[in-house]
């Protein structure tokens, strides 16, 4: 049996009427107590709800108004009702599992593209705009940049040497005691008083260097800054914490193949300006010992955490040495010594605490 | 029509938790493929069905919200208050590498400020919408504040309550309760809130004290077994503290919280309806025990499962130039489906279990005249919560 009757709210008053609903073309009456109301379009009726075998209907424009049928409907007014919704309108419309797959595939192209597009973006970036938002977001590390006497004309010999080219390029000694090294926004690298401390010669820290310049060089900075903001914006999306972490792991650092990059650009700029790589070889086995020594904690600490393993770049460097060639040092002892002390002989550093990396 | 007679009770929730499953799992699934962006309209359909389950004397709650509406509201939240507040956090991190530590601390508090007082708003707005989205005969409910106010009190409340050695936390409870109760109105009724928060010092206070005195009693045990026995004195000196900290102190807020409500709701009333919520303390320590055992039920054997397998082995090494997820897809997928879809099946029973819960519980007695509530004047609202969504929050 269907049936054409139904139950009515007009929005106006709670008081439930029945009646019936009374088809005329393309819009109705509703029959109440033997007087017709007002005419309406099928069109402007959306869709409420429906539980067991009662379906609720709504009027476009009109809140609170509501039309419900307890029992099948009619089939001359079925087909003018809007279709039942279940999980929205174009899902309903596309159907679950074509709509789930689909939605799969925008979202690994959404994921492709913010996680690719970098690698083409960041180049367009003019240097100067990075090297505003370098300075805006570290400054001089609050007043942490170690000035003793001879050891940033030091460092400045030590990359000129190995980059007699370069320009729009600061390194800078940072007194902070952690055995790393950092490019930053704009063509900072800064390398780290503990660093400083662990490196045994100046073609070590040239290496290490070397590795940084290339990021700089390769705008991987810029990259890594595009990726984490596109995926945050992207994964904004998810509520919270599952987007918050899924966005440290993905973009938290360079890829691996940015660093064998950045690797081989250290090593071809030591080769053009004759420094033996041997030495940062041997930075990097020593490194490799501390990895074998620490486990999979070392992950977690200074350098190991922002570059990778050690023991693989030991031996590209390692591989990388001309034994024909006739090498000359980077930069000489009194150079040297004045870099590894411009920290203890500046006297107006500040001292790094209070600062959490 | 008044309440008695053939319904002993004037609010039922008729849902079956097996009719519930379909919507939560194929809301888990879309919102999973969406990369999140279906959750708005997974909500509408959670509350679609636990409205319409949910009967008042002779008729069904409808809940008329949309996703779309939620949608709109989050994109608002997202402009209006996370690009500033992400803007903050960088100026704040800039001006601390820069050594600018007494600035950063200020606009650190600054910050902190505004967060209290969007939490106040939000939690406002949130309430606002759902009532204006609830539609009970065809009649809704609403409000035409927007809550600044209960933003700015709210937030001075909260401080102040906290200060005073967080002994007036009931006061700002009760008080901020009333103050966005008595905003909101039925049809053509105002809510009606009149709570005495002294009525909850006393169960407060005992939340107060468990905590020192756990501290006392172990310094007793502690201390008074110096020189012989000591370790076990100290053993149990440290069980005192973990059942005072960890088992009283939650049982004691928990408590609390039952007279809170049942104190908030007693003194609710629209026109000439008075709603009781007879919850008493073990009714929630048995719901949250509940949501709980369903926590347990989709992590526990995610963990095992996990182990078992051996997934997380190419994850150990979490380090640059390697990335975990792309180097161990099959892995990384085969995790996400283990963990993350039993969690996502969680949160939409917690949900159902606590509503289901609210309205067992909740109670009206009165009158009600049908031909006097009439539509409520308030203006639509064109948005969802946009706010209380970002800061995921209850509304009640």
């Amino acid at each position: 049996m269907t049936t054409r009757k139904i139950w009515h709210f007009d929005g106006n008053s709670a008081v439930r009427r029945t009646g019936e609903i009374v088809v005329d073309g393309e819009s109705f009456h509703l029959n109440i107590d033997g007087i017709l109301s007002e005419r309406y379009n099928f069109a402007d009726l959306v869709f409420r709800s429906e539980r067991g075998n009662t379906r609720v209907y709504g009027l476009t424009g009109r809140r609170g108004w509501q039309i419900g049928f307890d029992a099948e409907v009619d089939p001359h007014v079925e087909v003018r009702l809007p279709k039942v919704e279940k999980f929205g309108r174009w899902i309903d419309r596309a159907g679950l599992i074509p709509a789930a797959i689909i939605s799969v595939g925008l979202s690994a192209a959404a994921l492709f593209v913010i996680v690719k597009s970098p690698d083409y973006l960041a180049p367009l970036v003019p240097l100067s705009w990075e090297k505003q938002l370098g300075d805006a977001m570290v400054g001089d590390f609050g007043g942490r940049f170690c000035n003793g006497p001879g050891g940033q004309e030091a460092l400045d010999a030590l990359v000129k040497r190995i980059e007699p080219a370069g320009t729009q390029l600061r390194v800078r000694i940072a007194n902070i005691n952690m055995v790393n090294a950092v490019a930053l926004p704009g063509g900072t690298v800064i390398i780290f008083r503990g660093l400083l401390q662990e490196a045994k010669s100046p073609d070590e820290l040239a290496g290490v260097i070397g590795h940084e310049i290339g990021h700089v060089r390769n705008r991987d900075v810029m990259q890594s800054l595009l990726r984490q903001a596109g995926l945050s914006l992207l994964l904004g999306g998810i509520s919270g914490d599952a987007g918050g972490y899924a966005n440290t792991l993905v973009s938290a650092t360079y890829s691996r193949e940015a660093e064998a990059k950045a690797d081989a650009f250290s090593i071809d700029l030591m080769k053009r300006a004759n420094v033996s790589p041997k030495d940062t070889a041997g930075f990097f086995a020593r490194l490799a010992e501390g990895e074998k020594m620490l486990g999979k904690a070392a992950a977690a600490l200074g350098y190991l955490s922002s570059h990778p393993l050690s023991q693989s770049r030991e031996a590209v460097f390692r591989k990388s040495a001309n034994p024909k060639a006739a090498y000359t040092a980077s930069i000489t002892p009194q150079q040297w010594r004045a870099l590894i002390e411009s920290c203890a002989n500046d006297t107006d550093v500040k001292q790094d605490d209070g600062l959490f990396f | 029509m008044s309440i008695s007679g053939e319904e002993n009770t004037a609010f039922e929730f008729e849902g079956r938790w097996q009719d519930f499953i379909p919507i939560g799992i194929t809301n888990a699934l879309l919102t999973l493929v969406t990369l999140g962006f279906y959750r708005f309209w997974a909500t509408t359909r959670e509350r679609r069905y636990l409205w319409s389950k949910t009967r008042f004397i002779d008729d069904r709650l409808e809940w008329t919200g949309t996703g779309l509406e939620l949608f709109i509201g989050f994109l608002i939240a997202l402009v209006v208050f996370f690009v500033p507040i992400i803007a903050l956090q960088f100026l704040i991190q800039a001006l601390a590498l820069q050594g600018q530590g007494l600035l950063a601390g200020l606009v650190g508090l600054g910050f902190y400020f505004v967060i209290l007082y969007l939490t106040g708003l939000a939690i406002f707005r949130g309430l606002r919408y759902r009532l204006s989205r609830t539609s009970w005969h065809g009649i809704h409910g609403g409000s035409d504040d927007p809550g600044f106010r209960y933003g700015l009190s709210y937030f001075w409340k909260t401080i102040a309550g906290t200060l005073a050695l967080g002994l007036l936390i009931p006061w700002a409870m009760t008080n901020l309760w009333s103050e966005r109760w008595n905003r909101m109105s039925f049809g053509p009724h105002m809510f009606e809130s009149g709570p005495e928060w002294q009525k909850l010092m006393k169960r407060y206070v005992l939340c107060y004290l468990a905590p020192i005195g756990g501290l006392i009693l172990a310094a007793i045990a502690g201390f008074g077994s110096i020189g012989e026995a000591s370790i076990s004195g100290m053993a149990f000196a440290g069980v005192i503290l973990f059942a005072s900290f960890y088992i009283v102190l939650p049982l004691l807020a928990l408590a609390y919280y039952a007279a809170f409500f049942r104190e908030m709701i007693g003194t609710l009333s629209l026109s000439t309806l008075d709603f009781q919520f007879n919850a008493r303390t073990k009714a929630w320590f048995m719901l949250f025990l509940g949501n709980l055992g369903l926590w347990l039920l989709a992590l526990v054997p995610a963990l095992i499962i996990i182990t078992a397998l051996g997934l997380t082995d190419g994850f150990a090494n979490i380090q640059p130039g390697q990335n975990p997820m792309l180097e161990n897809p099959v892995n990384f997928l085969l995790i996400l489906i283990v963990i993350v879809i039993p969690l996502m099946l969680v949160g939409p029973f917690v949900r159902y279990r606590n509503w289901s819960f609210f309205i067992r519980h909740l109670e009206a007695g009165g009158e009600i005249n049908l031909d006097a509530l009439t539509q409520s004047p308030t203006r639509d609202l064109k948005q969802g919560e946009g706010l209380l969504d970002a800061f995921d929050m209850g509304a009640i």
